[in-house]
């Protein structure tokens, strides 16, 4: 279905190092320096970004991955929301160097707080402090992390035979196995998944199964799909966050393993796997760092719903309108998802993953997954 | 044996049976007592309309109160208390215990009854629902008390019939009060008493009026003015509207000698040469006495004057609200409202239709409270009174509808009938007779003299609409750039600055490319007793720039301004006044005041500025001179208005595309 490619084989450029910081924020304040130049010039002060929009996304052969294509926006001062966001980027460049020099994190919580303080530049909402933050990241090909700020959010939880060494919080390296180190409820994911801080030791696991919901994970877990199947369970807690995403591409990357990915069906789950997969709208400037182009989608498919008879919702107005969209995304443009997306459409039906329980609580590990496993060649 | 009695006689012993209670019977919906909740509504309107009229033509500013009380099931106590002159003890029977007795009947000039069976109706009523008679309490100023009578109506005779007639201490030096007794329901909303006596405020803000609701509730609508309407002249009849039994007792009545001079004095806009012309034309020997004129005279006379090329009839019986007045009512009472404008009121030429003068004066309220997504509010008046009832059938809802209010800034579906909106229209029709649908007088009547003017006074008020609204508009955007100038710049400057660590840039070359615009900005200052409206002109462009600013007031404010510094030049009767103000550089600004005597009531809105030699784009607060200005521009003036200048800054068409507008129409936010 996606776009196939050998395994894992980029490497990521822009992939922080151990000590990476140290020159995160040169170009934040080169950045200060273009607007203050322009000023004082007499220009209209203006700032140009690649856009981060569906319309903008190309496809990357070498990375296998959707990128940001070479569309251009302007945020000018000319106009009320322009020059906000240019001020907000300042006060946000200021206080990012204040970390940096009282060697200080922040979450993005945290920062949409700090922003109070900041008057005219306060933020409206959450969403706009993480625009902005990703707005930069952009500006200064860097991550946020390398400006000291990361996400509330705790990653997903992790289940199955692998053994990896975290450096805790007091700098201790701990060496953990996913499946016999810890509670039923996995091994949690740290916000921070990089190499520094996180190493893979070892794994038996012959796949990585990565599952939209908690209630599922329980199901495969409690029916010892983990070890009979020799797989590692990935929660995505939905749409996932950016270190689960980095730690599967890491996983695809260093471990060689095939991802597959067990969601709903519906439209919405086909987005959760597009951003797995191929890239995030949002982040596709970081799409050769987060997205895993190997990955494949397991199911629940409209074929799934038909083929396997599971009840099903009827498509609500938002389903709909999220699949006419999905027709124009250019990630979706396979022969594959669009006859999914069609056949979804013209049924009007969308299943949850828990609908294989209509055949009985073995059915999902006993029946359903091997024989999607067997089909995609992975079991 | 006695015959029996022919048909003849039968029929009229029947018709003697008809008394004035089965008239009022019969009549019941026409004068307004067809139930309840009107009943009550009418009979204030009665006592209330009488107070004003009375007070009007005594020169006295009108203070009346209207307090109602509960007296049963359905029973209610109205007393309305006047300041007006009072009545003679000999006048006071036939004025509230007799139909058709008025002094009003015949006259010909704008008033608010205009037959006599108002406040009479609603004694009968309340004679015939309670069998209580109504209470008179009345003082003239030349008495030293005051006359009690309690009357009923004999409803046989239409006489009065008086139960009590007594005297007692005057409580104020003149007035009346009338109280009666009914069934009646009192009731709040669009058509109860206290929207009644809202509508009468707002035009005759000269009146103070009280209500005292049945459940103790005060509302007070104070005076907003000391000055009193003119009193509307009483003018003889035109013949282009007299009816030949109207005619036939004009003859009989005239105390002329001759039906020539009848013509000329007894009747308006018959000069002495159309008169002996017509009289000639009609075969009727100038000499003849007006009371031989008879019959076939009678006609022919009647038809030789319909025919006849006269003046047109006067408009001195009619009494417009004004302008002014229309303004100050709307505000005293809506003011709870705070609309964003009042429109400058219209008030249209007066026009004739048949032989009777009318005209039309709208007022529009826009914004504020306002409901958005309703119908707009609609307050109908005839002669100052205002019209409750009947709203879909009167031409001024019609009028209202046939205007498309889409092009003023009102929604309107398909762009006819009432259109919706934060808006609200006052229209009033003053005339010395107005056609109504119905003796209920409830809706004015179509006619096509009357739409005419109806709609072109709409459509003024509506284009004062359009005005308003783009420069709200065009405001709005302004405030955008100011926003950035004056609160997001500065620090922008002031942030980037301490990160290369250098010092402030001047802005100002930045400033003026962002507005780009010649600021003409207006305030007001109330003082003692004169307004004044400062004036600041910025150069918000990036050149230096000599400004050549103009005026425009109406010319009755005019007369009441004064200017610093003295405008270069004036032209009163245009209420003009013209100044070239110092060459300003960027960012460079100039003040001058206009300061307004009392009494004034002059809203910012009321003065219109225009500036000559800069495109509209580049103006702010100012519209270009308009052509048809006839002036001569001084020559710094015309050579900075031919030198070509860009687009100006802020203009549609920036060369890429606006990456925080991409980003929110692309719905980044909502998708994974």
């Amino acid at each position: 279905m996606p776009p196939k490619r050998a395994r894992a084989s980029a490497t990521t450029t822009d992939a922080p190092s151990e000590e990476p910081r140290a020159d995160a924020l040169a170009p934040t304040l080169d950045l200060a320096r273009s607007i203050y130049e322009q000023l004082d010039r007499g220009e209209i002060p203006r700032m140009r970004l690649p856009l981060r929009t569906k319309q903008n996304l190309s496809f990357q052969m070498r990375e296998g991955v959707w990128r940001l294509g070479k569309a251009m926006g302007t945020r000018s001062a000319r106009k009320l929301d322009g020059a906000q966001m240019l001020l907000r980027t300042f006060y946000l460049v200021d206080f990012i160097n204040e970390m940096a020099r009282d060697k200080k994190t922040s979450t993005l919580r945290e920062l949409y707080y700090i922003s109070e303080g900041w008057e005219e530049a306060k933020f409206g909402s959450e969403d706009e402090s993480n625009l902005l933050i990703e707005d930069l990241e952009v500006l200064c090909s860097r991550l946020r992390e390398d400006f000291r700020l990361h996400p509330e959010e705790n990653g997903a939880s992790v289940l199955g035979d692998l053994t990896i060494k975290e450096r805790n919080r007091k700098g201790i390296v701990k060496t953990i196995n996913c499946r016999d180190d810890v509670g039923d409820g996995g091994y949690a994911l740290p916000f921070d998944v990089e190499d520094g801080k996180i190493e893979f030791v070892k794994t038996s696991a012959k796949f990585v199964i990565a599952i939209e919901c908690g209630g599922m994970v329980d199901r495969l877990a409690e029916n010892g799909f983990d070890e009979r199947e020799n797989a590692i369970l990935l929660h995505l807690k939905g749409q996932p966050a950016r270190s689960t995403r980095r730690f599967l591409r890491r996983l695809s990357d260093e471990l060689h393993l095939p991802v597959v990915v067990f969601t709903d069906g519906d439209p919405w789950s086909f987005r959760i796997f597009a951003s797995v997969a191929y890239g995030a709208i949002k982040t596709a400037h970081l799409s050769n760092y987060l997205a895993t182009p190997s990955a494949e989608f397991l199911g629940v498919t409209a074929s799934d719903i038909e083929n396997y008879e599971l009840p099903s919702d009827k498509l609500s107005e938002q389903d709909v309108r999220a699949l006419e969209a999905e027709r124009t995304d250019p990630r979706f443009q396979t022969a594959e998802w669009r006859s999914e997306i069609e056949l979804m459409l013209k049924n009007g039906k969308k299943a949850e993953q828990q609908s294989l329980a209509k055949y009985g609580l073995n059915y999902v590990t006993d029946h359903y997954l091997p024989e999607k496993l067997a089909e995609m060649g992975v079991r | 044996m006695p015959r029996p009695p022919t048909i003849a006689q039968q029929l009229a012993s029947k018709q003697r049976e008809i008394s004035v209670a089965e008239f009022f019977e019969r009549n019941r919906q026409i004068l307004g007592f067809d139930n309840l909740p009107r009943a009550m509504l009418t009979t204030v309107k009665e006592a209330v309309d009488n107070s004003v009229d009375v007070c009007d033509e005594a020169r006295i500013a009108p203070e009346i109160s209207v307090e109602i009380a509960k007296e049963g099931e359905d029973r209610f106590r109205v007393a309305v208390t006047d300041n007006g002159p009072g009545i003679l003890r000999r006048e006071i029977p036939n004025v509230f215990a007799r139909l058709l007795y008025g002094s009003r009947f015949h006259s010909n000039r704008q008033a608010r009854g205009q037959q006599g069976i108002g406040i009479s109706a609603a004694v009968l009523y309340a004679n015939l629902t309670t069998a209580r008679p109504v209470r008179i309490v009345s003082r003239v100023e030349e008495e030293d008390v005051a006359h009690v009578l309690e009357l009923f109506i004999d409803t046989q005779k239409n006489q009065p019939r008086v139960v009590l007639d007594d005297v007692a201490l005057p409580e104020s030096a003149h007035g009346t009060k009338v109280e009666l007794v009914l069934k009646a329901k009192y009731v709040r909303g669009r058509q109860s008493v206290l929207e009644y006596l809202r509508g009468t405020a707002i035009v005759n803000p000269h009146a103070r009026l009280v209500l005292q609701e049945p459940d103790g509730t005060r509302v007070t609508f104070e005076r907003a003015t000391e000055e009193l309407p003119a009193v509307p002249k009483e003018t003889p009849p035109h013949p282009y509207g007299l009816e030949l039994g109207e005619l036939g007792s004009l003859l009989k009545a005239s105390r002329q000698a001759t039906v020539s001079e009848f013509l000329v004095k007894d009747l308006q806009g018959v000069s002495a040469r159309a008169a002996k012309e017509l009289l000639v034309a009609a075969g009727i020997p100038g000499a003849t006495k007006p009371v031989a004129v008879q019959g076939d005279v009678q006609e022919r006379l009647l038809a030789a004057l319909r025919a006849a090329p006269l003046l047109a009839p006067s408009s001195e019986g009619l009494s417009p609200i004004g302008a002014m007045l229309i303004k100050r009512g709307l505000r005293n009472v809506l003011g709870t409202l705070r609309p964003d404008f009042f429109a400058p009121p219209v008030t249209r030429p007066a026009k004739v239709r048949g032989g009777f003068p009318f005209l039309v004066e709208v007022g529009l309220v826009y914004g504020g409270a306002l409901p958005v997504d309703e119908p707009v509010q609609i307050l109908r008046f005839a002669n100052r009174v205002p019209l409750l009832f009947q709203q879909g059938a009167c031409a001024i809802t019609t009028a209202i509808g046939s205007v498309d209010w889409r092009r003023y800034g009102l929604e309107q579906k398909g762009g006819s009938g009432i259109p919706v909106g934060p808006a609200l229209l006052l229209v009033h029709i003053a005339s010395t007779k107005v056609p109504f649908t119905s003796e209920a007088k409830e809706a004015v009547a179509e006619d096509p003299e009357i739409d005419r003017e109806l709609v072109l006074a709409l459509q003024a008020a509506a284009r004062h609409l359009r005005t308003h609204l783009s420069r709200a508009s065009r405001r709005e955007f302004a405030g955008e750039k100011f926003s950035i100038i004056q609160k997001i710049l500065p620090k922008l400057a002031e942030k980037t600055s301490h990160l290369v660590g250098k010092p402030v840039p001047d802005l100002t070359p930045v400033v003026t490319r962002i507005m780009d615009v010649v600021h003409v900005e207006t305030g007001l200052t109330q003082e003692a007793k004169t307004r004044r409206v400062p004036v600041t002109v910025t150069n918000y462009t990036p050149r230096p720039r000599v400004v050549e600013l103009f005026l425009e007031v109406a010319p009755e404010l005019f007369a009441r301004a004064t200017f610093a510094p003295e405008p270069d030049g004036t032209e009163p009767a245009l209420g003009r006044a013209w100044w070239t103000l110092p060459k300003l550089p960027p960012n460079g600004r100039s003040e001058l005041a206009v300061t307004f005597a009392a009494p004034c009531d002059v809203d910012a809105d009321d003065l219109d500025w225009y500036v000559a030699g800069i495109d509209e784009a580049r103006l702010l607060g100012a519209d270009p001179l308009p052509g048809d200005w006839d002036v001569r521009l001084p020559r710094t003036v015309v050579e900075a208005a031919e030198a070509a200048e860009g687009a100006p800054a802020g203009a549609p068409g920036e060369e890429e595309v606006d990456y925080d507008a991409a980003e929110a129409s692309a719905g980044v936010r909502d998708d994974d």
